[in-house]
């Protein structure tokens, strides 16, 4: 199972991840055309300011996710094969408990879609665009360390 | 065969059937539940009234669970009776189950006050699917309606009557609304909101008859204001259905007492969700959060124990996260502060945003959001884990502020520092 990892003694704050994961989730995955689109897409990943640091924060899919025990709604599930969490959009509801309970504050709502905003992985794409496209090279996706 | 009852069919009962599975495939199971229905989300109830879901989105696990699981599944039928030294069910229609071990996840159900007329046709708590198909029923031929209690069951149900086009009344006892969840700058923002999309809060209002032939016709209030409303719907808190253990020596307060393993004073006997008074990490002494994620916690922790395993539960919280028409409001732990407490506040009245921190020697005891809400599951781990957050303190309130902020205060994050080479 792969996983994103961050250096955070590389990270510049440069907010490429942010661009790149907008883009990856909008529907002509173009820079160009991504900002013409009718809605344009809030990024799953978000770089913060720690004390001297900067990092860049996303879902990391628990194993023992928080999010998937308090929705309401059975919208957010733990894919054990997949190791990954994940959302249905149809079921959802947008009662923002999982904001309430990520313990990251990886989740945020797009309140205008009542829907949560987490890192998929792009599953659309099946590569995460931010590890891709780091400048730095501070995000890395790849296999779990642990197990 | 190990024979393990069940008694309940929502959150805890679920989860803890899942557990049990995840560790034992052998033993029976069987689930006893006085609801018609498979397991269902019951916190969309109102979302179904609201007409904003239908019913088959509401349905908790998939249509083949119970056999996937091989569990017998008892709906319809209510458990009496739990007599501990016999290891005994007794069902309403006087069936005997027998058991190796229980677990008691019965939930609670709406507290219905004393009030003359609350009996009638009409008047319905706001917990269950059929409280929610009533609703519908009546709604169609309603124009107002009714709602005792200010609380968050009662202005959920104001919510979805109010989508389905009613003219709602909320009648609250307190000085405002949410009096248990937020302090009253919060209620405040949220009660003008309401008002704002044509729900009316009346508060410090007693009710005392509910008027009508056997149907519910009007509500009189204290002041001898009379309402006209064919719909009463009771937000008045919820009792926790510990009736069949009443004459048995498993012991009861406010629910039923159980010890950090989710076990009842008697052995083989497990309580969680609702129904279970448990520890309450920010009270520091034993009370009932009967809220959807702890009842999910409860079960998964119940259900490893009862395979044998000794699984410390470390406490419950209050924790509520609701939006109304579009206002989105978060509310954890204490809502109000107590001599020797320090209180953070950010407010901006226009735009309905607020904030506030609740803070006992440097420890987070409570925190209320409302209008924006990102990071609250940062303050969460904060509050639960009592974390000294003195030299955050002054970022709290800061729109900027996230976990980053509490990396180093939280211990080694595998995510950030552990950095697998190449």
């Amino acid at each position: 199972m792969k996983r994103l990892y961050f250096d955070v003694t590389k990270c510049l704050a440069c907010r490429t991840c942010e661009l790149v994961c907008c883009v990856g989730h909008s529907v002509s995955k173009d820079f160009f055309q991504a900002l013409k689109e009718k809605k344009v897409q809030l990024p799953r990943i978000k770089v913060s300011l720690g004390k001297g640091k900067t990092m860049p924060i996303a879902c990391r899919h628990c194993q023992d996710p928080k999010c998937v025990d308090a929705c309401i709604a059975r919208a957010l599930t733990y894919d054990f094969e997949k190791k990954e969490v994940v959302h249905d959009k149809d079921k959802c509801v947008g009662c923002w408990m999982c904001i309430m309970v990520c313990p990251y504050g990886a989740i945020r709502p797009d309140e205008e879609a009542r829907q949560p905003v987490r890192c998929d992985h792009c599953v659309e794409i099946g590569e995460p665009q931010c590890a891709k496209n780091c400048p730095t090279k501070a995000i890395k996706y790849q296999e779990d360390n642990k197990k | 065969m190990k024979h393990i009852c069940i008694i309940g069919n929502s959150a805890a009962a679920i989860s803890a059937v899942e557990a049990i599975r995840e560790r034992d495939k052998d033993s029976r199971i069987t689930m006893i539940s006085d609801e018609e229905y498979p397991a269902y989300c019951r916190c969309l109830i109102s979302y179904l009234l609201a007409g904003d879901i239908s019913e088959g989105k509401l349905a908790l696990r998939p249509q083949d669970f119970y056999t996937q699981n091989k569990i017998d599944l008892v709906l319809g039928k209510k458990v009496v009776k739990l007599d501990p030294k016999k290891q005994r069910l007794t069902l309403a229609d006087n069936e005997k189950i027998e058991f190796d071990i229980a677990l008691i996840a019965t939930g609670a159900r709406a507290d219905f006050p004393d009030i003359k007329g609350i009996n009638k046709e009409g008047v319905s708590g706001f917990r269950t699917i059929k409280d929610a198909k009533d609703c519908l029923t009546w709604a169609q031929f309603a124009k107002v309606a009714s709602v005792l209690g200010g609380g968050l069951i009662g202005l959920k149900a104001a919510y979805a009557l109010r989508k389905k086009g009613l003219d709602v009344k909320v009648i609250v006892k307190s000085k405002h609304v949410l009096s248990q969840v937020l302090d009253e700058t919060g209620a405040a923002i949220v009660q003008r909101h309401l008002e704002h999309h044509g729900i009316d809060v009346l508060p410090d209002q007693d009710v005392a008859e509910i008027i009508g032939n056997g149907q519910v016709k009007a509500v009189k209030l204290g002041s001898g204001k009379v309402i006209g409303s064919p719909i009463v719907i009771v937000g008045k808190g919820v009792k926790p259905n510990i009736e069949l253990v009443k004459e048995s020596d498993i012991k009861t307060e406010f629910g039923i007492i159980t010890d950090e393993y989710l076990k009842t004073n008697v052995d083989g006997i497990f309580a969680a969700g609702d129904v279970a008074q448990c520890f309450d990490l920010v009270r520091g002494a034993a009370y009932i959060n009967a809220l959807w994620p702890n009842a999910i916690e409860q079960g998964k922790i119940a259900g490893a124990n009862i395979c044998g395993e000794k699984k410390a539960y470390a406490g419950s919280l209050a924790m509520n996260s609701v939006e109304f028409f579009g206002l989105p409001i978060i509310s954890i732990g204490l809502k109000k502060t107590e001599p020797g407490f320090e209180a953070l506040e950010f407010i901006d009245k226009r735009n309905s945003i607020y904030k506030k921190f609740i803070i006992k020697e440097n420890v987070l005891k409570g925190f209320i959001a409302i209008g924006k809400i990102n990071n609250s599951g940062v303050i969460l781990k904060l509050i639960r884990d009592s974390i000294d957050i003195s030299s955050i303190k002054q970022d709290l309130v800061s729109d900027s502020f996230s976990y980053a902020r509490i990396i180093d205060l939280v211990g080694k994050d595998e995510i950030y520092t552990n950095i697998p080479a190449y």
